[in-house]
This record gives structure tokens, sequence and C-alpha cells, in this order.
């Protein structure tokens, strides 16, 4: 341990079924010490491939089961009328059937060989460092040692956010910064997606950090999360 | 602040920025329950650039899904492709109620489903008339079938509507409350000072200038009375295809300095056209609960309607067939009471008859009817599908029993608990 070390302890920590966060901060005696917030993912290889199969299953019974109800659909209009029923009896609609069961199979295989190239870069954990009249520094390192990483000087930050994101899947929080000179927002944390929890400490100390009076911003009804 | 009471979910494909009835519908009901203490969330899908959540007046809180909407404002029917986000959001905000608006909406009826196949309590609100004779009608009313084979409670705005909404799902009429719409007095007052009568009577149309509004008829009945009473012009406003034919008439009678034709008339300016006139004059064909005359008697404006559903107290409105003949008649007899109206009167009467906390009320009452509604367990609930038609019955119970397989396997890949439930932000006002 060297003289010019900078001492950190970790402060606090939570920690939820994916993702643990931990906040180390710098004693509190010297000023202008260095916060680090870090996201880690708790998931090992084996989960990551038990998500994938589950993914490719629900793939598998989405297609069939869109087919069947299309093929309902298709049966019910023709149900109707007298000379279509002569197009029943020929082999049509198993074919499209069986057809439509092999592309959505096709569509599976390449879905999950995507998801396995993602998975070898998988993620270990983002962190944020925030230098106090500094700046921000955000890093992602991955399995594979790689490190990238984006310093933005104090006086480029406007404003950190927690934004509601919705996809047409699903809906979740995230921490964004407005930056000065540009029109979108910047993710502090781009591939995670840690829970409100972990965001809130994040966001009040980044608040903290550009001086924003917190008491301006939104009264928020503490609502006690389960899980 | 207390828990709030309820917390519902409205659904539908209409909302703002898109301006509409149902759209002022949700938004006014929203804004009354608001008030009572409940907590509203509307669910509808993006407009153009417009996605994500947003916040408006009063903290309700609107998530613009980015479904792209395929035709006319509905999003695209994939039956199944809406139930992780509908799951998510019902989570996120502790949905207790689902309210769906609009039979013509796509979003609307999966979003129904999929509640119904989580457990949620389900209520529903048509606000229009369909017809059952076209391919697109039987269609539609098939699709209204299924939603409503399992609903908890229904809404609907008039009597008029209430039948046509039975007829066309064989819903039992006991499930189906009559709440009739509201309009906005407080934006709708009268002229602080009267147009005077003395002179020159005023009869104001507006609407839009299509067959369903009987833009025809206007095409008769205005160069009639126009003959029969020289000190009457009219006001028209609204646009349309049937311009052109109250153009023609205008011109084959000579009537450009006694009819006015204004074009389109954005909603901010409907009551400063309104208060111009002494009488409304409404041709609709048909109409599942017309608020224009609502609009017209809160501007203290006696009216002269076609019988469609949501009809004003007898002495607010002379009714008449949709025939020229009769409603010459009927503007002859509107006339001749005239003197006897009184403005402000009309408009205090109207303010206790239709306002949105009365509807806002007994909407919460329905919600209470449909929350004490027992839980039906999966098996229930498809002996109801069965009895919706010999072929539709078993292909809607597969299309439900397929939802609530995907449901168990949504369960299996996301559990409940890792839905993080979103905090309810007060704004302090």
């Amino acid at each position: 341990v060297n003289d010019g070390d900078i001492y950190t302890m970790v402060s606090s920590s939570l920690s939820s079924k994916r993702y643990t966060y931990i906040h180390e901060s710098g004693s509190e005696t010297r000023r202008g010490a260095i916060d680090i917030h870090h996201v880690i993912i708790n998931r090992s290889r084996s989960t990551g491939y038990a998500r994938l199969m589950g993914l490719a299953f629900f793939l598998v019974i989405l297609g069939v089961s869109i087919n069947i109800v299309l093929l309902m659909f298709y049966l019910y209009f023709s149900m109707g009328y007298l000379k279509w029923i002569i197009h029943l009896k020929q082999d049509n609609p198993v074919r499209t059937l069986s057809w439509s069961c092999l592309l959505s199979g096709f569509f599976v295989v390449i879905q999950s060989r995507k998801l396995v190239k993602k998975g070898e870069e998988a993620l270990l954990h983002e962190s944020v460092i925030i230098m106090p009249t500094f700046g921000i520094q955000l890093e992602t390192q991955y399995l594979s040692g790689k490190t990238v990483s984006r310093f933005i000087p104090i006086d480029k930050v406007l404003k950190p956010v927690l934004v509601e994101c919705v996809t047409p899947v699903t809906c979740y929080w995230s921490l964004s910064l407005f930056l000065r000179g540009e029109e979108q927002l910047t993710l502090v944390f781009k591939e995670l997606r840690p829970s409100l929890k972990m965001l809130v400490p994040i966001w009040k100390a980044l608040c903290t950090l550009i001086g924003t009076d917190q008491s301006e911003i939104i009264t928020e009804e503490k609502h006690v999360v389960s899980g | 602040m207390a828990e709030p009471k309820l917390r519902v979910l409205m659904v539908s494909d209409f909302f703002f920025p898109n301006f509409g009835g149902v759209e002022n519908h949700i938004y006014y009901l929203s804004q009354c329950l608001l008030n009572l203490g409940h907590k509203v969330v509307v669910m509808t899908h993006a407009y153009g650039n417009r996605t994500g959540v947003r916040y408006m007046t009063g903290g309700l809180k609107v998530y613009y899904v980015p479904w792209r909407p395929f035709t006319m404002q509905n999003t695209f029917p994939t039956v199944y492709g809406t139930l992780p986000i509908v799951r998510t959001i019902l989570k996120r905000e502790r949905i207790t109620v689902v309210h769906g608006h609009q039979a013509f909406s796509t979003l609307c009826h999966e979003a129904l489903m999929h509640a119904r196949t989580m457990g949620y309590r389900v209520v529903f609100t048509d606000h229009s008339l369909y017809g059952f004779a076209d391919v697109g009608s039987i269609h539609m009313n098939k699709v209204l079938q299924f939603t409503l084979a399992d609903i908890d409670q229904a809404i609907c705005v008039s009597h008029t509507s209430k039948e046509n909404t039975v007829l066309r799902s064989g819903l039992a009429p006991g499930k189906v409350f009559m709440i009739p719409n509201a309009v906005d007095t407080a934006m709708f007052k009268p002229a602080d000072v009267r147009p005077s009568s003395d002179d020159v009577i005023t009869i104001v149309v507006i609407s839009r200038l299509v067959y369903r509004k009987g833009a025809d008829l206007l095409v008769e009945v205005i160069p009639e009375v126009c003959r029969l009473y020289p000190n009457v012009r009219f006001v028209v406003g609204g646009d349309g295809p049937k311009h052109v034919r109250l153009e023609e008439m205008r011109e084959k009678h000579s009537l450009q300095d006694r009819v006015e034709m204004l074009g389109a008339v954005p909603h901010s300016r409907v009551r400063s056209v309104l208060v111009t006139g002494h009488i409304f004059l409404n041709s609709s064909l048909t109409e599942a609960f017309c608020i224009a005359i609502l609009e017209a008697a809160s501007c203290g404006l006696l009216t002269v309607s076609t019988r469609v559903g949501g009809v004003l107290p007898d002495d607010m409105v002379v009714l008449a067939e949709p025939d020229p003949d009769d409603m010459v008649r009927a503007i002859e007899k509107a006339i001749s009471i005239l003197p006897s109206i009184n403005p402000e009167e009309m408009h205090n009467r109207m303010k206790k008859l239709y306002s949105w906390q009365d509807v806002a009320k007994r909407t919460e009452i329905v919600y209470d009817r449909a929350l004490k509604c027992s839980n039906r367990n999966l098996l229930e609930r498809l002996s109801r599908f069965l009895s919706c038609g010999a072929w539709a019955g078993k292909v809607f119970c597969m299309v439900m029993i397929i939802d609530y397989l995907l449901w168990r396997l949504l369960q299996l890949l996301q559990p409940d608990d890792d839905i993080e439930e979103a905090p309810d932000i007060n704004f302090c006002n």
C-alpha cells in the first residue's frame, strides 16, 4: 500500500437476483474524495444458456400457436362457403402449417445464434466513477478483459435524470445524463438494467456532484418495494 | 397521500394527441377519478415521435407503447404480441381494474383478453353504434362477442347504445350499465349578452358534412326554412365530402347572404360559434351519443334534432324524424317557443344533469361492482366461450388456452417479482 493510493471503502451494497450494487466511497475526511458505484452481474454462464433455451422454446411455442390460430381462422372463414370445402380436402392447410413450422424453427435458430454471440461478449460489470469538480467516468468491463470507458467533464453535464423507457415488450428504468451540446440523452449504464433501488443512490450522488437542489425535484412517494 | 382506493388502467387506441369524442371521454373521466382519489394510468399506442411515458395534468400517467398503428389509428393486431408489455404495465402500476374503451380499438381487445387471462377485473365501455349487415361489421361483432363473453361489467353511453351492444354481442343486459357522457359545462357557457332574437334568428349547424351526419337532409331543409322565414339565417360549421352539395344549394337558391359556411371549426372555437346562434340544428341519422347537442344546450341554445342517442329533457329539445318536412315543422315549432328560452337557466340545468364528476362517481360504482365479481378459474371461463357459436366458440377457447400457456411461459422466463413496481409520483400543485 503506497501513500499515493486512494483509500476507498465499501459504504453500501445492494443485491438482487441478477445484479449486485456496490458503492465505494473515499474516506470522509479527505475533500474531493472519489465515489465509485459498481453494478455487477451475478450470473454464471450456465444460467445464460438456460435462458437462451427458454427463449428458444418460447419462440417455438409462439410460432406453432400462431400457426394453429391462423389455421383455425382460415378454416372458420372458409366454413361458410361451400366451394371452399373442396379446397379443404386438399393438402394446402397442412402444407402451409408444416412450412411455417419450419420457418419458425429457422427463425429460432438464427436468433439463438445472435444471442450466443452476444453471450461470448459477456459483461462483467459497469461502474460510474464520480470525481467531484472534475467529472464522471463511465466504465464497462467485459469477461474477456476488455474495458470500455468514457470520461465526461463536469461542465458538460447538465442534469442526471431517471427515465422510464418503454419498448414494445417491456418497460424499465434507466439513468441518463443531459449533456451540453448533445441532442440525445447519454445512458449511464449502457448494457445493464439495474433496478430503481440501485439507480436512486447513484442518481442522488450525481445530483450532488453538479449541485442540483434535490428539493426542487418532484417529491416522490416512497413505496415499499417488495422483492 | 393516502393509498389510492382503486388503481385503474384505461386502454384504448384513441387518446390525445388524437382528437375526438372517445379521447375526450377518457381524459375527463380520468381527471375526475384522480380528483376522487384513485390512481389512473392510460395505455395507448405511440403517435409519431411520441413514445414512452408522459405525465398529463393532475399526474395522469400515459404509456405510449411503441406499436405502429396500421389503419385508422389502430394497432396492428398480433393477438399475443402485446402480452409482455401489458403484463409489465399491470404489474408495475399494481393495477386492480382494467377499463377498455371503444369496440373498434384492437389494442383494447387484446389488452382486455390478456388482463382477463392474468386474473384482473375488466370493464368495457362502448362508444359507438355499429351495423349488423356488412362484412366488416360481422367480423367486428364476432371479436366483440369474444371480448365481452368474459367481461365483468360493461358500460354504454345511452340506451340506444346499450340495445345495440347487447344485440351485437349477446351479453346479458343485467351486466350493462348506462352512464351517459357529460359535457364540459365550464367551457361551454352562454354568451354574456345574448344576441337579440327580434330581427334575425340564427340557426347554427356544426357537424362533419358526411352522409351519416345527415348532410343531405340539410340540403333540403335549409332552402325551405329560408323561404318560409325571411328573418332566419344559418351558420354552418364543419367540413366533409358533402360540402360541395351545400355550396351548390347556396348557389341554386341565392342564399349566399343567408347561409354562412365557416369550414372546419377547431374544437376550441366551437363555443364562440355556438354563442352567436339561437337554435342548434342536428340532423344526424344515427349516433350513439350526440355530444354536440349537449354542448349547444350548455351554451343556452334551443336544439332541434333527429332521434339520436343521448337526448335532452323535453323542454330543451324539439325532436323530428329524419325527413325534410318533419324537420321543417320542428324548426317552426322551435322558432315559436324561442322567446320563452332562458340560456342561463338552461346552462345551470345542464350543469346539474351532465357533469363529469357525476359520470366518475357512477363509473366508480361500476368498478366496485366489478371488483366484487368472483374470480373464475380457466375452465369455467372457457365454458362461457363455448356458447359464442358452434365453430367460433371452439376457436375462442383455443385462443384463450394459448394465451394462458404463453402467460405461464412468460412467468417462467421473467418471474413476477422481477418486474419492479413503479413509485407513485405525487405532483405538488
